[in-house]
């Protein structure tokens, strides 16, 4: 059998799928493709596949993770990720698949890229940068224990801050994995309660899942 | 900013956002200017009603099938995007490339039920389309259209349509596509259109039609003007195993009410129950074979993904060939672990076998559309159903493991007495008692019986259309006598509102002076009149007194055999005789047997210009 990791896209109207419909479309997407995919064993057998990381709606991303298992020890990947390409919808596509390297809970991270825009640039590049200066970055965060303040200070990582035409274009690694997700809207949160000026969080993409060592996840 | 833009901007606002987006797998796309005509296909409901309806699977396919038409699909937004949608000037836009409807060259919608009626007037308006058909352009553009079964009496929305399409679609709406490519390249105008349209069968210009009044409220006479022909006929296909069917279907990405492939079996019915509009307007009985249905399922799981599949028919145990069938498609299904869903399937004739594999398959309850309370109430409905049947199939089916079973009722029957109402729980008790008296019934389980109980709607085009619907009071008192009748826990008892029920009477039976009522209604605030959170009676009271239209004269009268009934130009292939003769049959609580034992003359042979059956 072949243990699988895919990376896949899921762009333009795909942002739109949420996390439980994408679950339901890429159950047909598997039957749609006719490969040997793996079933469960259970007592109602279903494909098995699993996302690394739920991706928020809105968002989009070319660096989605899900393992899956093939049962033709002898078909080649490019056979495989050919045959689910012609059947994903407009927006989501195969860009690569691997055998699976490390376990799932090596991800610590992701990275997210989105733009602010704004009337003020200056204005919101300066809060911008005001806000990662400060001590700490509180903002209360809904989990499945209720709510709760967390500091995002530590945990976040500016990998660029620079200005363009009506937008602050922020790219940024946050936490995430198996034990803290942090979702960049956190931070524009913060950001919308330490200033007065309107902005609008537009374009967000995750860019990259990351392990701890900041090294691409596989 | 163009459209997509506009509504990309709020829809992380919205609940469920991509049913606002399209980009579906099996959407089809197409370059608008590589196409003559296009067609928008509306639902004048929610994206998750509409798009479970199988109408527009196969209207949508088929007319995109052709390469020179263009068919994309609109659905009416739930009330939280509708919201934004007027706050921004985003108008009513289609799925496929996000247009504007009012581009379109038709504008189709379908109507399922009564109570979507508003919705249209809704859609009409978010689209900027003038909602009345006289205030539109003289141009050939935006050619508002319907179809439908309620189009079966499409007069309370005469005044909004410029084209009612009669009976079934395959073949006439490709006719009147290619009539309008035609006259716009000969640069015609909409009325020289229209006078055109109404020759080709099965189409319906209300404008042409105009009705007087008697100063009793009924109708004087109908006149027609244009050349249009004094009765409209439906259209039906002929040759039904051949008829063009989808080889995919949309798949949405957020869950629907019927998210499953569906393939029709057959159509029409040969039951004759006296209620059911669907019995009637459907005919003549048409059926697919065992192999065309097997292909059809075979193309669509594997088209479309899905790892389920129901059979739509009004009756799918009536198949001639429903052994065969069944076989085939269980040994499919089983193979590649599709659930086959079998809806009201009497299980009453099978072999052995096939009962063995039908166990394997069928999920779901045990349900009975008993319809009436005593043998002598279901006799006059035609129901067909003997208590007996319903005592042996129960005990089948508990000794089989089932412990709760549901049951159909209506209220408000013609002839019905408050026995029949009794009789209703009686027959609930005595399934329950059956429970007890069975050795083998399911251990450490309690038994359930639901009765949910409709209330009778007197429909066109059936032998019940010249019926009144019981009063408001009357359902209440019968309801409550229901609700005092039960003397166990076991058995739950629920049923409709009444204030919708008499709203859906008055709109199926309406006449041409409710289009105004309609209207007001609209702009008074209604929509969504079949949601119960939307529904708001007491607003569709005041638009009834506002136009001084009395919704009792439509609900609650009985009319006469030899009245002009307002459909009474449209011609449905089953003939005013035969439903007068059915209703004096009904009248003596005298049954008529179905189409295969013996042909009851109601006119679809003569209208076809075949039998039946042979």
């Amino acid at each position: 059998m072949l243990r699988l990791r895919a990376t896949f896209k899921k762009t333009g109207r795909a942002k739109y799928i949420s996390h439980l419909d994408l679950n339901r479309c890429m159950l047909r997407i598997f039957r749609r493709s006719k490969l040997p995919v793996w079933y469960t064993e259970g007592f109602n057998p279903h494909p098995y596949y699993s996302f690394a990381l739920a991706l928020s709606l809105g968002f989009e991303s070319e660096c989605e993770i899900m393992d899956f298992n093939i049962t033709d020890d002898n078909m080649p990947l490019s056979v495989i990720k050919d045959r689910l390409n012609e059947v994903m919808p407009e927006g989501m596509g195969i860009v690569d698949i691997a055998p699976q390297k490390n376990k799932i809970t090596v991800i610590a991270k992701a990275e997210y890229e989105f733009d602010l825009k704004t009337d003020d640039v200056d204005g919101i590049f300066e809060a911008v940068e005001k806000l990662l200066a400060a001590d700490e970055i509180l903002i209360e965060k809904k989990t499945k224990k209720g709510i709760k303040t967390v500091d995002l200070k530590p945990d976040t990582e500016i990998v660029s801050l620079e200005k363009a035409d009506a937008l602050v274009k922020i790219a940024m690694r946050l936490p995430a994995g198996t034990k803290t997700n942090y979702n960049p809207t956190l931070f524009t949160e913060a950001l919308k309660k330490s200033c007065e000026i309107p902005f609008e969080m537009v374009n967000i993409r995750r860019t990259g899942i990351l392990c701890e060592n900041n090294e691409k996840f596989s | 900013m163009n459209l997509k833009e506009k509504i990309e901007k709020h829809l992380m606002d919205v609940q469920k956002p991509s049913r606002y987006i399209g980009g579906e797998v099996g959407s089809i796309v197409k370059d608008k200017n590589s196409v003559d005509v296009s067609f928008a296909f509306c639902f004048p409901d929610t994206y998750d009603i509409g798009m479970s309806h199988i109408g527009m699977k196969i209207l949508y396919s088929l007319k995109n099938a052709r390469e020179n038409f263009r068919c994309e699909r609109c659905f009416a937004p739930d009330v939280d995007f509708e919201k934004i949608m007027r706050e921004n000037d985003i108008p009513l836009y289609s799925l496929e490339s996000l247009e504007p409807i009012k581009d379109f060259d038709f504008i189709g919608f379908t109507m399922q039920y009564e109570l979507s009626y508003t919705n249209v007037l809704n859609m009409l308006d978010l689209a900027g389309i003038p909602i009345f058909a006289k205030d539109r352009t003289e141009e050939l553009t935006q050619i508002v259209v319907a179809g439908g079964p309620c189009v079966c009496n499409p007069e309370p929305l005469a005044d909004f349509f410029d084209i009612f399409i009669l009976g079934e679609g395959e073949e006439v709406n490709l006719e009147l596509m290619d009539l309008f490519n035609e006259m716009k390249k000969q640069g015609a105008n909409r009325l020289e259109f229209l006078r055109k349209a109404v020759q080709i069968e099965g189409i319906y210009v209300p404008q042409f039609y105009n009705f007087e009044y008697k100063t009793d409220g009924t109708i004087e006479k109908m006149t027609v003007s244009e050349n249009a022909p004094e009765k409209i006929t439906k259209r039906i296909i002929k040759d039904f195993d051949n008829v063009f069917y989808p080889e995919n279907f949309v798949v949405p990405f957020t869950e629907i009410v019927h998210d499953r492939v569906s393939v029709e079996v057959l159509r029409g019915c040969i039951r004759g129950c006296r209620f059911c509009q669907a019995g009637f307007i459907y005919r003549p009985f048409r059926e697919k074979s065992p192999d065309t249905i097997y292909e059809e399922t075979k193309c669509l799981c594997e088209n479309t993904g899905y790892d389920e599949v129901s059979l739509a028919s009004l009756s799918t145990s009536d198949h001639s060939q429903i052994d065969e069938m069944l076989t085939k498609l269980i040994d499919y299904t089983a193979g590649e672990r599709i659930n086959l869903s079998l809806p009201s399937l009497r299980v009453d004739n099978f072999t052995e076998e096939l009962l063995e594999k039908i166990k394997k398959v069928r999920k779901s309850g045990l349900t009975f559309a008993a319809e009436g309370g005593t043998q002598r109430l279901r006799d006059v409905i035609n129901k067909n159903v003997t208590e007996e049947e319903i005592m042996s199939t129960c005990k089948i089916a508990f000794e089989g493991g089932y412990s709760s079973v549901k049951l159909y009722f209506m209220m408000g029957l013609p002839t019905e007495t408050d026995e029949d109402i009794i009789g209703i729980t009686d027959l609930a008790q005595r399934i329950l008692d059956l429970y007890y008296s069975i050795e083998n019934r399911p251990k450490g389980r309690s038994p359930q019986i639901s009765v949910s109980c409709a209330t009778f709607v007197p429909k066109p085009f059936t032998p019940f259309q010249f019926e009144p619907q019981d009063t408001r009071a009357e359902i209440e008192r019968k309801q409550k006598l229901l609700l005092d009748s039960v003397k166990s826990k076991k058995i739950k008892v629920s049923y409709h509102d009444p204030d919708v029920s008499q709203l859906e009477a008055v709109l199926a039976k309406g006449d041409r002076r409710l289009c105004d009522v309609v209207y007001t209604a609209w702009k008074m605030g209604c929509k969504f009149d079949s949601w119960s959170e939307h529904f708001k009676f007491d607003v569709w009271l005041e638009a009834f007194e506002k136009c001084g239209v009395d919704p009792a004269y439509y609900a609650n009268r009985r009319a006469e055999y030899d009245e002009i009934l307002p459909w009474d130009h449209l011609d449905y292939m089953v003939s005013k005789e035969f439903f007068i003769r059915e209703n004096k049959t009904a009248h003596n609580a005298v049954t008529t047997p179905h189409c295969r034992q013996k042909c009851s003359g109601c006119g679809v042979n003569k209208a076809v210009g075949r039998e039946c059956f042979c």
